[in-house]
């Protein structure tokens, strides 16, 4: 306060005596030297404190100053688990009503050292890989820690390994967790041992040269029936079989973990995994096996002999395409069931095999992340995830579509299609094509989208008589987008948008160009169409519209497509492509290509030869100049949506489709579009 | 006057310090809170001494385990491993040995049998076969004999159509069970068969296609319909508010309640209580496709293929008296996705008509163990009955699953030339098609009394003769010197330019699971005659296109000779005109899909005259209906349009033309 009165006292005193040049100088250095100051000041002193705050409260937090709490001997027990327990009976779902984005809810317990009456400890507190577990939990989009939102909850309670619990003391211990309720909606992680950690990582990378045993089984303590079977298959099928077991001339410093033996044979395990294509997993004392996980990581095909096995997250990955599980009855058979196996299958088994690790074994990151997400899947099932998203590589996913409109189904002309036509304020062309087209017989509804909110639609009795419904929509904001809102009027599939200044389209065309739309329901089936072309010196996409032998897009400016693609483009549409066609007012057609042809994976039809349009494109004003401009703009707009969408997803084909009889030597009465083609 | 200035320039910039000090310092104390800030989620916390954690296997504790006895194998809980002896079926193929039913059957039970008996598994030595099928649908009392051959029920298969039939009468043991809804209590996965519960009038072959015309939900189609326990259906209210998410549904009387027996009103969903009586709903939900909620206890899966999170199982375990999940949609919720899974289900064929057939293939694959289905084989179309494993396991080499696998057809084709008992060496042909640069190898099929001439053109192409054949649908047998997945299919009349067959074989890379013709025929229903008839007169649109000059996938020749029934296979050599006609069947009914037509230059009714309609005689007249009837449904789908190269007939320069030799009047 000082200061600034300071300033006020000398101010005037000083101002009269300097030119006025001098004086904004002055106020000038005075506001950036200040401003500067509380600059510094607030970079000096913020992230200090915050720093020193954070320093302290971590202070306090080892594991081992964790409150202890001590659970009387007479605490109560559990109910034991129900094993008829189904996730619509022991789950309840009505906990996970709080889901901004169909995402469950997940509260984490605090941790606490649990002692008995005599202040033993039930348990080590925490180990290690529940602690990254946890912490990939709360790093998460599930987590929250507002135990009232939470709909599943994650005891700290460690059982990852049950041979070191004290069985009863966890029990008592759970049952007076704060939401226990008989363990309704708790998740308890109970891991199948992991392989050792401490891996060697020249595993990492995958090896494609051929393997050199056929079949492998490296499990240590089998049962000797087991291991006798296996010795008979490798008697009787030689090289290609190796049976490996604990080696018992080691000495006493090497980690008898990493080694296996056949015989004197010394191999380094778990490397050896990685010369076979297929890898026994056995029954052990738990159906469960470590070697599963090595095997996976190795890229060696598990044979899976151990009935009754639930194998890990059976629920969504399809076990097919990764292992072949045989019968125990079968295994005398194991090696004949694998022979037939084709070796274009071994390799995408070998494939899928490591896909399945690096996405939902290799860290326990992965691991919680992966059963969270099906937890997730069972509460929000209208919002789960797809087969083809838990199974498929990533190089399948990316090439791959799964095309939602996927069934060979040929919608039944009486449902006729719904125009739309885009209008601002060219009224009379906008009545001329409302004429036109209501002549088309399919034609059940007509709607117009009044884009112009400064001036009213006109009124009613000035509007052409037509035989359809014809409802007037007005907009909120003049954006180019309004075309392909999925208004509730557009009660058929088919959508035809047209321009207010297409006139020139005949009946006949229009007619035709619905049905070939009804044989293509998934595509984008329209009169105009153009081609996107890679231009080498520039390096990047360019928009052609002169005459080619190609086609790759059609315009919307009159084009027929399910009403679905509105709903996609209005709500699914990838990135900031919306708001960018709104801004610049443009390219909201090739915008709509690109989706159509991204989620398809097929290519537009392009109906019947190519005549004058009316279009902006050609009625420039002057001509070349503006036309030039507008070329660049739309290439613009090609590069910018395939770096978006991250592909070029347009596809580019030679065809176009016209009426079976177009221009053959026929009488032009007897064809049922004869006025196809006319200029 | 300078020294004035400086001095005040010191000033400012003490006062300024001095404000900044005094001013913002205790300002910014009270904003920088002393703990983590209230609000954001705090998380668990990093630990000090995380990395000093220990493992939760002490390293002294092996991974392994201790070794298990291996478990006897027993009736109660039969799995496939256990109870089922595949050698048989490996070294004599899955042969079907059918008991004889001793009792007057039912009309279904009679159609099913009916319907082994007339394929390919079928055997009528029980001693060869690997599966014995016993069906157990006889009134109570009649169904206690145990048959011949029984063996503990080992490699046996009993068909329960109606829940509960013959139940308890004599211990099925080690017999798989197909049974039409099963309770989870004694179903054994893996192992027993689950079967939708059949109407009395389901057809055996084909049947309807599904009543689903559109993809999307109609805008006025209620979101759920209930099945009443009097065989009504009711409408639920639209309006998903009614099935807030904390609470129960209201219990909403709607306006609506059809009659007892009535068809399925128009509703996105339809819930179907676990009652007995119920099931059948359930295939009535599917034909027109909507999405089926499911209270608990049902198995829906058939023998656990359709095993995607698949509309059926989206509701699937609403407590009762609840919406389904899918009830109370987001807004933003994908409309037509629910419904499109159901669809697959419904138009595909596990639900749909085709049981015995679709079961005996679930059992098949099982013994095929890794060589069977995969699953997307399953569940995408046209399912796994038209998808032979057979031919191949990877989706790959089947002309249906090019987008969803992400590949592309390959871009060559081998041309097939047939040439018949009249046919000369068809040069012009061979040059014609060898100077296509798609072109990989042409084959001849010579099926003519002459041999063939010892000298053939020079092509760029290899050319190779197979000669031998006599029967016309020889030319439709996958023949390994097929080195490429696209046949173009010619004979020796037929007359082709390069520009027309590059063309095709372009449109062909677009519609791989398609034919892709240059002529064509158009079937139609002969209203005087009562039956089915085709014409090859020119007219607005067509449904088959002529084998003599077609594109179409290689998977066609293996699916012609190995999944079509005796008696179609019978009428194929019968009468040689025929097989036109049914392999252009067999792809509509795989596709569902109209074929291609491209542009012929020429007048081909000149060319090829034994192909012409005026000539077809009574026998080949009558062979589109003979063939509807084995199919059991007509499949073929008309098309009204042409394919045409983007500036065909154009007015502008021939120069820019990739295509000229289409233009040519």
């Amino acid at each position: 306060m000082c200061a600034s009165v300071k300033y006020n006292i000398r101010g005037p005193a000083l101002i009269p005596r300097m030119k006025i040049k001098h004086r904004i100088y002055y106020i000038t250095l005075f506001s950036v030297v200040l401003l500067g100051l509380i600059a510094t000041g607030v970079f000096q002193f913020w992230p200090h404190s915050i720093e020193s705050s954070n320093d302290w409260s971590v202070e306090k937090r080892s594991v081992r100053d964790v409150p202890v709490v001590r659970l009387p001997a007479d605490s109560p027990i559990p109910e034991r688990g129900d094993l008829s327990c189904r996730m619509h009976t022991c789950f309840d779902v009505y906990r996970c009503g709080f889901n901004p984005k169909n995402k469950i809810k997940v509260f984490i317990y605090s941790l606490k050292k649990y002692v008995d009456d005599s202040g033993v400890p039930v348990s080590n507190t925490i180990s290690r890989e529940y602690n990254e577990l946890l912490t990939a939990i709360s790093d998460s989009d599930y987590y929250t820690d507002d135990i009232t939102r939470a709909c599943l909850f994650v005891p700290s309670i460690d059982v990852l390994n049950q041979n070191t619990l004290r069985i009863k003391e966890t029990a008592q211990a759970l049952a007076q967790l704060s939401r226990w309720d008989r363990g309704t909606n708790h998740l308890l992680f109970n891991m199948l041992p992991g392989g050792p950690p401490d891996y060697n990582t020249a595993l990492d990378v995958p090896r494609d040269s051929p393997r050199r045993y056929f079949l492998l089984s490296s499990q240590m303590a089998l049962h000797p029936e087991y291991r006798e079977e296996l010795g008979a298959l490798q008697a009787k099928h030689g090289e290609s079989v190796l049976v490996l077991d604990k080696c018992t001339n080691l000495s006493e410093d090497v980690l008898s973990v990493r080694k296996r033996c056949h015989e004197h044979q010394v191999f380094d395990y778990p490397q050896v995994l990685q010369e076979a294509t297929f890898c026994v997993v056995l029954r052990g004392a738990r159906l469960g096996q470590a070697v599963l996980s090595d095997v996976l990581r190795a890229g060696c095909v598990p044979v899976v002999i151990a009935d009754s096995y639930i194998l890990p997250f059976s629920e969504v990955l399809d076990w097919k395409r990764a292992s072949v599980v045989v019968p125990e009855e079968k295994m005398a058979d194991v090696y004949s069931i694998l022979q037939s196996i084709p070796q274009r299958q071994i390799e995408e088994m070998q494939r899928q095999a490591r896909w399945f690790w690096e996405a939902y074994f290799q860290s326990i990151k992965a691991i919680a992340l992966a059963t969270l997400q099906i937890i997730n899947d069972r509460i929000y099932p209208y919002a789960a995830i797809s087969y083809e998203e838990w199974n498929d590589p990533p190089t399948v996913k990316w090439g791959s579509v799964s095309n939602p409109l996927f069934l060979p189904l040929i919608p039944p002309q009486s449902q006729g299609f719904t125009a739309i036509v885009l209008t601002y304020d060219r009224v009379e062309s906008l009545f001329r094509v409302i004429t036109e087209v209501s002549k088309v017989p399919s034609l059940s509804k007509l709607l117009v989208v009044w884009n112009n909110q400064n001036k009213s639609p006109p009124e009613e009795s000035l509007w052409p008589k037509i035989r359809v419904p014809l409802k007037v929509v007005r907009t909120a904001e003049n954006k180019l987008s309004n075309r392909f809102f999925p208004y509730d009027e557009i009660e058929t599939e088919a959508v035809l948008a047209i321009d207010d200044d297409i006139i020139m389209l005949t009946s006949d065309e229009l007619q035709f160009g619905y049905e070939v739309w009804r044989e293509f329901p998934d595509r984008l089936v329209g009169y105009p169409g153009r081609l996107h072309l890679w231009d080498h010196e520039m390096s990047k996409w360019k928009y052609e519209s002169e005459w080619t032998n190609e086609v790759s897009m059609v315009l919307t400016g009159a084009a027929f497509y399910h009403k679905y693609f509105n709903y996609l483009y209005t709500y699914k549409m990838p990135g900031d492509i919306k708001n960018w066609v709104d801004a610049h007012m443009n390219c909201e057609d090739i915008a709509m290509n690109f989706l159509v042809a991204n989620v398809t994976g097929k290519a537009v039809i392009k109906v019947t030869p190519r005549k004058k349009f009316k279009c902006p494109e050609c009625t420039a004003i002057d001509g070349l100049s503006l036309d030039q401009t507008h070329m660049v703009e739309r290439s613009e707009c090609i590069n910018k949506f395939a770096s978006v969408f991250g592909t070029m997803p347009l596809k580019v084909v030679e065809h176009r489709a016209d009426p079976v009889l177009y221009k053959d030597d026929f009488p032009e009465k007897l064809k049922s579009f004869p006025n196809i083609g006319s200029l | 006057m300078q020294s004035c200035r400086r001095k005040s320039l010191w000033l400012a910039l003490l006062a300024s310090w001095l404000l900044g000090l005094l001013g913002i310092l205790p300002l910014l104390r009270l904003a920088v809170p002393t703990g983590p800030r209230a609000g954001a989620p705090q998380g668990w916390p990093r630990w000090l001494d995380a990395e000093l954690l220990q493992s939760f296997l002490q390293p002294g504790e092996l991974p392994e385990d201790a070794p298990q006895l291996r478990r006897a194998p027993r009736g109660g809980s039969c799995d496939w491993g256990a109870c089922f002896d595949t050698s048989k079926c490996r070294s004599g193929g899955f042969k079907v040995f059918v008991y004889p039913a001793a009792e007057p059957t039912s009309e279904m039970q009679h159609k099913i049998l009916a319907s082994i008996e007339g394929s390919r598994y079928h055997t009528v030595s029980p001693t060869e076969a690997c599966l014995h099928l016993l069906t157990l649908d006889a009134p109570a009392g009649a169904c206690s004999l145990v048959p011949p051959k029984w063996n503990g029920g080992k490699n046996h298969l009993v068909l329960r159509l109606h829940p509960a039939s013959c139940s308890g009468t004599f211990q099925l043991g080690w017999a798989m069970v197909a049974e039409a809804s099963p309770t989870v209590d004694t179903f054994r996965p893996g192992f027993d068969v689950a079967l939708p519960l059949l109407p009395e009038a389901h057809p055996v072959r084909g049947g309807a296609p599904g009543q689903l015309r559109q993809h999307s939900p109609h805008p006025g189609a209620a979101l759920l319909a209930l099945a009443e326990e009097r065989g009504g259906w009711r409408v639920a209210a639209t309006d998903s508010s009614a099935c807030p998410w904390d609470g129960h549904c209201e219990q909403d009387h709607g306006p609506e309640q059809t009659h007892p027996g009535a068809a399925l009103p128009n509703a996105t969903f339809c819930l179907i209580p676990g009652r007995r009586a119920d099931a059948l709903r359930f295939l009535q939900a599917l034909q027109p496709s909507l999405g089926a909620a499911l209270l608990r206890g049902y198995r829906l899966d058939q023998g656990g293929h359709c095993s995607r999170q698949e509309a059926p199982t989206a509701g699937a375990g609403c407590p009762p008296g609840d919406a389904p999940h899918a009830g109370p949609r987001p807004a933003s919720a994908d409309p037509v996705s629910v419904g499109h899974l159901l669809l697959l289900s419904g138009e595909g064929h596990p639900y749909r008509p085709r049981e015995p057939a679709f079961l005996l293939q679930i059992i098949q694959d099982r013994i095929l163990g890794a060589s069977a289905h995969p699953s997307l084989l399953w569940n995408s179309p046209p399912g796994a009955l038209l998808a032979l494993p057979t031919f191949s396991t990877s989706p790959l080499d089947f002309p249906f699953y090019y987008l969803q696998q992400g590949s592309r057809p390959a871009g060559r084709f081998s041309a097939l030339i047939w040439v018949g008992a009249t046919g000369q060496p068809p040069l012009k042909l061979i040059q014609a098609v060898a100077g296509s640069q798609h072109c990989a190898q042409i084959l001849v099929l010579w099926s003519n009394d002459k041999p063939p001439p010892p000298s053939w053109p020079e092509t760029a192409v290899p050319l190779l003769v197979i000669e031998g054949h006599r029967k016309v649908s020889a030319r439709f047998f996958p023949h390994s010197a097929i080195s490429t997945d696209a046949i173009l299919s010619l004979d020796a009349h037929s007359s082709l330019s390069t520009s027309e067959v590059d063309f095709a074989f372009v449109v062909w890379q677009s519609f791989p699971e398609r034919m892709v013709g240059f002529l064509t025929w158009s079937h139609f229903w002969d209203e005087a005659q009562g039956r089915w008839g085709y014409t090859a007169e020119r007219v607005n649109e067509f449904s088959m296109v002529l084998t003599s000059a077609a594109f179409y996938h290689r998977y066609y020749h293996t699916l012609f000779t190995h999944s079509l029934p005796k008696a179609l296979r019978r009428l194929a050599e019968a009468a040689p005109h025929c097989v036109d006609v049914l392999m252009n069947f067999l792809v509509a009914a795989a596709t569902k899909l109209p074929p291609i037509k491209v542009p012929s230059g020429r007048r081909h009714e000149d060319a090829s005259p034994p192909r012409v309609p005026g000539d077809l005689g009574p026998a080949a007249r009558d062979c589109i209906d003979r063939v509807a009837a084995g199919f059991g449904h007509m499949p073929l789908v008309s098309s009204r349009l042409r394919l045409d190269p983007v500036l065909f007939k154009d007015p502008v320069s021939v120069l820019r033309k990739k295509y000229r030799g289409l233009e040519k009047p």
